[in-house]
């Protein structure tokens, strides 16, 4: 049974890979298997639209927001784990409660503002607005909070500031959430539709998600190109999945679990 | 000391800036002054009752993708051996990782009424061709299948993992009192599962919305005849299609406060329903 849901997860990816190799008169054909497999969809994608520019675009985004996430997290998270302040809870609150705002109640204001400073179309309309990613600050404040006392005291002792603290004594013993952050950050920025599809409108600026939208809204949808295409934009994901697998998998358990 | 001062308010403002990026709904708020009458405007519309129905549908309808498979597979999955457990798991978590956009076109693909390999394999068994996306009230469920289809592999993860958290002594100790699986299953795995358990059950009801948000947007855009909407696309709709950015913003603010309640609500029910180990 396990080998029944295996193949019906896998299954919608073996036929968007097969459908990519296989040329227009063939393509409705059923057959599992692309019987005279041929690259003409991926080039033809490839002229269709800039995917080059898409790709790189994707993966500034991702890794930017990835590095960024991670290190405004962390200093956050250390603030809200380690000081005390007028309002720090109230704060904290607040900022949870970013995280159950629904997207669409601040696309609008955030559009408008980001067309007022005039950075539609840029990298860093894509990549600011996201740096400050509640959960990513929670999971660290968890962390950190439960990192032991004697350690810090004992640092302070020796005349450590609280940078000095942070970096040189927390970060490196949180090295597993840490990575699990980066990790589905990277991820969950490289699928990220929505957004993108707001704040660019050029196709040379904007991400791959946003260029497979645009195909398939194009007259007379070409299966064969867009299964490319799909297949272009779903490859990254799945090489860090192979190559992480075990923290990748680890990662959204631990998200999951909290 | 006022240096590192500096560089720890610094991060927090910034997050606190970024986050006010996402709270700035009073600019939108009607230049000019309707008052309450968006708010009245909305309860009025067909479609926000529709949409809201809509919306607990894909919810029950996720249910069984995110609790009931799961826990199937789960414990399916606890009696195979490794490396074989290590490959189905590996396999099982691949849908996660697709984009939702990618997910929405290649299952578009699939379940095309003519071409698709869906319609193919069940016309080989006799049941007629199925417009999948074009037909009422079949849409909503192709939708919720597509959407469950995603997070099987993640459900069934935390599943597992809450499973191997159970303590092997209360099971061995339940065998060598003569419990049969059946009982086994009933009260020692059940009580300690509820925990991760009920965590799956606020995951899908707060979640369910934004999951099935892109793939609607994708295939159906909320037809046909409105059956596929929810709550989220509904404002999706108010915001970018009518451009009545008040309207928008009043049912942004409603549901918001809805969800809130919904959230506060069961999380209370949590605490409630699960059984703690010790």
């Amino acid at each position: 049974m396990l080998v029944a849901v295996c193949l019906a997860t896998v299954l919608p990816f073996w036929w968007m890979l097969s459908t990519s190799l296989k040329s227009a008169n063939v393509v409705f054909d059923l057959s599992p298997l692309p019987t005279a497999p041929t690259f003409e969809n991926y080039v033809q994608m490839w002229r269709a639209i800039p995917m080059a520019s898409m790709l790189v675009n994707t993966f500034l985004n991702a890794g930017l927001l990835m590095v960024g996430q991670v290190i405004v997290a962390t200093m956050a998270a250390y603030a809200f784990a380690r000081w005390r302040f007028r309002g720090d809870n109230l704060l904290l609150v607040l900022f949870v409660g970013t995280w159950l705002v629904p997207f669409q109640v601040t696309m609008l204001p955030n559009y408008v503002l980001l067309s007022r400073l005039g950075w539609l179309d840029t990298l860093a309309a894509l990549v600011v607005p996201h740096l400050g990613s509640a959960f990513a600050v929670i999971m660290l404040r968890q962390f950190m909070k439960s990192f032991p006392l004697e350690l810090v005291e004992a640092a302070r002792l020796d005349g450590a500031g609280s940078w000095a603290i942070l970096w040189r004594m927390m970060v490196p013993n949180l090295r597993a959430p840490l990575a699990t952050l980066a990790i589905l950050s990277f991820i969950s920025t490289w699928n990220e539709y929505f957004w993108p599809l707001l704040v660019t409108s050029r196709p040379d600026r904007t991400v791959v998600q946003v260029g497979l939208q645009m195909f398939l809204s194009s007259d007379g949808e070409q299966w064969g190109p867009l299964m490319a295409a799909a297949t272009v934009a779903t490859v990254p994901v799945l090489l860090v999945y192979v190559l992480f697998q075990r923290q990748v998998v680890e990662a959204f358990v631990r998200s999951g679990l909290r | 000391m006022l240096l590192t001062a500096v560089w720890v308010y610094w991060p927090m403002l910034r997050t606190l800036q970024l986050s006010f990026y996402e709270w700035n709904l009073l600019p939108t708020r009607d230049p000019v002054w309707l008052g309450l009458s968006n708010y009245a405007q909305l309860l009025r519309q067909p479609e926000v009752s529709r949409a809201v129905l809509n919306s607990a549908l894909y919810i029950v309808g996720l249910v069984p993708f995110t609790i009931c498979i799961p826990v199937v597979l789960a414990l399916a999955l606890g009696r195979v051996r490794a490396p074989a457990e290590r490959v189905y798991r590996a396999l099982m978590f691949l849908p996660v990782l697709m984009a939702p956009v990618v997910s929405a076109i290649v299952w578009r693909w699939i379940m095309n009424p003519n071409a698709g390999i869906l319609n193919a394999l069940l016309q080989s068994v006799g049941i007629g061709p199925v417009d999948w996306f074009r037909t009422p009230n079949v849409a909503l469920w192709a939708i919720t299948v597509i959407t469950g289809w995603k997070l099987l592999g993640f459900s069934t993860l935390i599943v597992w993992a809450g499973l191997t958290n159970i303590n092997r002594e209360y099971l061995e100790a339940a065998v060598i009192d003569g419990a049969t699986s059946w009982q086994r299953l009933r009260f020692v795995i059940a009580p300690l599962l509820s925990p991760t358990l009920v965590f799956m059950l606020l995951l899908t009801v707060l979640l369910s919305g934004q999951l099935t948000f892109p793939i609607i947007n994708a295939l159906t855009q909320g037809g046909p005849r409105d059956t596929t909407t929810n709550i989220y696309y509904l404002l999706w709709q108010f915001g970018f299609e009518s451009f009545n950015v008040g309207l928008s913003s009043a049912a942004g603010v409603l549901f918001f406060g809805g969800f809130l309640i919904l959230a506060v609500g069961l999380m209370r029910l949590v605490d409630r329903l699960s059984f703690h180990d010790a």
